[in-house]
């Protein structure tokens, strides 16, 4: 019996202008949409290989080691599935400076010069918006009619008459149903997934692919889900013109109002106080032993003095040591720099005593920075990015807050995902700074001066970012689908329970 | 008889479904962008005061010396938070509100160097914002997505839910003419929305009236007028729309999906879709080109004052005076140059969005609220005249002074006098409606025209089509 419900309904729906309308506009949508998204990466990653370049030949010129303005820099590459959710891949900063003094963090990365900085006043949409927007719409439009519109027609007396459950008669118009809706967003995402395979910028892998199918996965659950709030609203209402403006309304709610009036309603206090105080003075004591340290050596000193230049005094050349504090992102460090273009020879016996200042300076500042940044970590987990969760947790009493989430999470454009390129930024750091001690970097003249041999950089290890593997993406995201599912299931299950016991 | 179908629309509008749910939905819009904006407005202004007052401080101390002020300027110029922030946040948060006008970048041995040039920020504030994205409740928001999706609701089955009922037929076999039954329907939903959006706007101006840190003078009541009206006839718009469609299609329901799926294309998507096209089609010169041509310029303009003849001091002086001046000029037209690209590239992007009427709201809004691009554009330009003016002072002022040697930019060649901080000309960041009405009138002449055309379209379906 089930079967041939399920045919009936199918039918009865494959044939209706909202089906046409709805493959119509997807098409349209997604294919127009599709076209610009991947010729905005492609700018992206030709301005990211741009600063990739740049960054390394300044590297080859460079003849010091000490990082001053520039030393190694890292560019984030663009993400190439941000084309299904844009996320945080586009807004946060994207060029970040490897210095012994601190771990590199996203609070403190740059956007590499290449773009208009006014074109954020735009805002750019990507394929996983137009699911969430037109696919519910879809899914209401399927359903505000299925159960009151045969109550109004007088055909579910009808069929009742017949010896079939009603719990049948819901699983069969579900499943039509969604089978309908399903083929609007296979078919665009084809359509997504041919240009994408064609441009010569975008090279999927394996992974990627079942990133998207993820995204399909999430995609179906939230229709899903729309759908049966649908239902739901057809259930309850006797007239489909009722069932119709409640389910519109409803639509308007979750996903137009609901997600921007929350954020703006709800007063988050600001960052907790107590919490970035102490976090802020904690670092401060450890750069303060850090000073002390300092000055204990240079006490110790053959040279007579604490000068930390020791007495050396040239124009060709600068240094500057200062302590620098920021509490919005609870940032605290000494900023250090030394760069000598020449010494002039009476400064020459000098120069030994800075070198050897440095060998035991730069380790002591690597290990101190090492301690601040574990609690700084801490503190900012505690404050911004617990306070950012928030809201997204917020966000997620709608469903498309959560088919947002989840999409993001596939994609790896959520704040986890650009986590991981800083994650591996740091990482990196300590490559680094293991590749400069090997050589005894710290201590060589080429450290801060460019006067006799030339640093080289030509077995400095590089650096390449991969993203995170599919199964950190599927962890993060499975989490969000399973809501939707669960969604799905109260909802259906909701709807079975009114419909059993309602009368015709 | 217009009015009496408008009437008996009406009538029946505010006893349906949607009336009410329309009415709690603005209410609830509407108080929420209320509240936020006595949250955050006391705020703003607050901040935009310590400021100034801080870069007048700034301004105070240099202002003992002509040649401090010629070489590190009046200090940073900010722009000033408009009162109807509510009404169109505009993307407030992505653009700058500060000019830091600054010194320049390099000074000789013997005491030379260089002078104030105005220098535009580059970096994006928010860049370190790991919240989430959202839009603002702005009233732009309210009226361009929200009350133009209620207008549809509203109107998709005026007419081919009659149709489908009968009644259109038992209505039309009286007297009355089928232009008075559309317009009557028009105006019918047109008071039954206005209902609710005018209480929901009335609570909210009620809400700020409240509030003595918020208040709005004479000129912003004004603009609080002309907002009210672009919003009727958007709404207007929107109507017209829904009657077209309506006119045209046997059944409501397929005339809710064809509105529906129109309104999320024009406006969900095709301002976003164009406006990522549009940005494509330039490319503002990036910074690192940006500061190759700045240091090419002042390289070349260097070699060309490098030689000159150690016996005439005098003449030395004025060419050094020329030097500075002529590379703050320089360094600043190229300052200049890049950003009048960059905010081509937006205006071009903006200029194309226009085909969506809800673009149109928006710009028509944010003109209007005195927030967003055309008003950073607008700032900016004050910026300028301020610095014209600036300089003008300073160039004057040495000139009243007989012992001075007239060199502007070099120190011994300058007037030594103290210099009033009443003379100092000061910053002011003003806006002006007239100025608003000229680039605004566009936008409006293209809604209005929308509207015409929408409107006559469902005449023409109207009286034409089969009953």
């Amino acid at each position: 019996m089930l079967p041939t419900l399920i045919r009936r309904e199918l039918l009865d729906n494959l044939m209706t202008f909202r089906f046409a309308a709805a493959l119509f506009i997807m098409l349209l949508l997604v294919v127009a949409n599709t076209a610009v998204l991947i010729k905005d990466y492609e700018r992206r990653l030709a301005d990211y290989n741009t600063a990739v370049k740049k960054h390394q030949q300044k590297l080859q010129e460079r003849d010091i080691y000490s990082p001053g303005f520039a030393g190694v820099v890292l560019v984030r590459p663009p993400n190439p599935l941000s084309i299904f959710n844009v996320g945080l891949d586009k807004r946060l900063g994207s060029e970040i400076g490897i210095r012994p003094s601190g771990a590199p963090t996203l609070w403190e990365a740059r956007m590499h010069g290449s773009a208009n900085p006014l074109l954020n006043l735009l805002s750019s949409i990507a394929l996983g918006f137009i699911f969430e927007v037109v696919l519910s719409l879809m899914a209401l439009i399927f359903a505000y009619d299925a159960l009151a519109g045969e109550r109004e027609r007088g055909t579910l007396r009808l069929v009742l008459t017949n010896a079939i459950s009603r719990g049948h008669i819901l699983l069969a118009k579900y499943i039509s149903a969604m089978t309908c809706l399903l083929v609007p967003l296979i078919i665009s995402l084809l359509f997504a997934l041919i240009l994408l395979t064609n441009s010569a910028a975008i090279s999927l892998s394996a992974d990627d692919f079942l990133r998207i199918g993820g995204i399909v996965l999430a995609s179906i659950a939230y229709l899903s889900v729309f759908y049966l709030i649908g239902f739901l609203i057809s259930a309850i209402t006797h007239r489909t013109s009722t069932a119709l403006m409640l389910a519109m309304f409803v639509w308007g709610f979750l996903v137009l109002v609901y997600p921007n009036m929350i954020l703006a309603t709800i007063k988050t206090s600001d960052v907790p106080q107590e919490r970035a105080v102490s976090a802020l003075n904690q670092m401060k004591q450890i750069w303060e032993q850090f000073d002390r340290e300092r000055n204990r050596f240079l006490a110790a000193d053959a040279f007579p003095g604490e000068d930390q230049l020791f007495n050396i005094k040239e124009p060709w050349g600068f240094g500057y040591d200062e302590y620098y504090e920021n509490a919005l992102t609870l940032f605290a460090e000494y900023d250090r720099q030394l760069n000598f273009q020449g010494i002039d020879e009476k400064y020459q016996p000098n120069v030994p005593h800075l070198q050897n200042y440095h060998r035991f300076l730069i380790p002591l500042t690597i290990r101190t920075a090492d301690r601040v940044w574990l609690i700084r970590k801490e503190a900012l987990v505690d404050t911004l990015v617990r306070q950012a969760n928030f809201k997204r947790t917020l966000l997620k009493l709608s469903p498309a807050g959560i088919y947002d989430a989840a999409t993001q999470a596939w994609t790896g454009t959520d704040l986890s995902g650009i986590r991981d390129f800083f994650d591996a930024a740091r990482q990196y750091r300590k490559t680094v700074m293991t590749w400069f001690d090997d050589k005894d970097a710290f201590a060589a003249r080429e450290w801060f001066l460019s006067d006799k041999r030339e640093a080289d950089w030509s077995t400095l290890p590089l650096f390449s970012f991969e993203r995170r593997s599919v199964e950190i993406n599927a962890k993060r995201a499975l989490p969000d689908v399973l809501l939707l599912l669960m969604t799905s299931l109260v909802l259906f299950m909701g709807i079975f329970l009114l419909f059993v016991r309602s009368e015709v | 008889m217009i009015w009496h179908i408008a009437k008996r629309e009406l009538y029946e509008n505010l006893n349906s479904l949607r009336f009410g749910l329309t009415t709690l939905l603005l209410l609830a819009l509407m108080l929420t962008n209320a509240v936020v904006h006595l949250r955050e407005h006391p705020k703003r202004m607050q901040k935009y005061h310590d400021a100034v007052t801080a870069s007048l401080n700034v301004l105070r101390a240099r202002a003992d010396n002509l040649y401090e002020l010629v070489k590190r300027g009046p200090g940073k110029l900010y722009k000033k938070p408009s009162s109807l922030h509510f009404c169109a946040d505009g993307g407030e948060a992505v653009l700058p509100n500060v000019v830091n006008g600054g010194g320049g970048n390099w000074s000789w041995a013997d005491g030379l160097s260089s002078i104030w040039r105005l220098k535009y920020p580059s970096v994006t504030p928010n860049l370190d914002n790991i919240e989430p994205d959202v839009t603002k409740v702005d009233w732009a928001f309210i009226i361009g997505y929200v009350l133009s999706l209620v207008a549809l609701l509203f109107t998709f089955d005026a007419i081919s839910g009659e149709r489908e009922r009968g009644t259109l037929r038992l209505m039309l076999a009286n007297a009355i003419p089928r232009h008075a039954v559309l317009f009557g329907k028009f105006f019918g939903a047109l008071v039954s929305m206005l209902i609710p959006f005018t209480i929901a706007v009335l609570m909210n101006l009620l809400v700020l009236s409240t509030s003595r840190s918020v208040q709005l003078d004479a000129d912003a009541w004004g603009r609080l007028g002309i907002i009210f009206g672009i919003a009727l006839l958007y709404t207007c718009l929107f109507l017209a729309l829904g009657l077209l469609v309506s006119a045209r299609v046997q059944r409501s329901a397929v005339s809710l999906v064809i509105l529906l799926l129109t309104w999320v294309t024009l406006v969900v998507f095709t301002p976003n879709t164009l406006a990522s096209i549009a940005s494509g089609f330039s490319s503002p010169m990036s910074a690192d080109e940006f500061r190759k041509r700045v240091a090419q310029t002042e390289g070349a303009l260097r070699m060309k004052y490098a030689t000159y003849d150690e016996n005439q001091p005098q003449k030395r002086r004025r060419e050094l005076a020329a030097y500075v001046t002529e590379d703050a000029q320089q360094n600043e037209r190229l300052n200049q140059e890049r950003l009048s690209q960059q905010l081509a590239q937006i205006q071009e992007a903006r200029s194309i969005t226009r085909i969506s009427p809800v673009a149109m709201v928006q710009n028509l809004f944010e003109a209007f609220a005195g927030t967003g691009f055309e008003r950073h554009t607008q700032f900016l330009e004050n910026v300028r005249s301020y610095a014209r003016q600036f300089r003008e002072f300073v160039t004057e002022t040495d000139r009243h002074d007989a012992k001075s040697r007239h060199a502007v930019g070099v120190r011994e060649g300058m007037s030594q006098k103290e210099v009033a901080m009443e003379a100092i000309p000061k910053f002011r960041d003003e806006l002006s409606l007239n100025r608003d009405f000229n680039t605004t009138a566009m936008d409006m002449l293209l809604l209005a025209l929308f509207f015409i055309v929408l409107m006559s379209g469902a005449y023409l379906a109207f009286v034409r089509v089969e009953i």
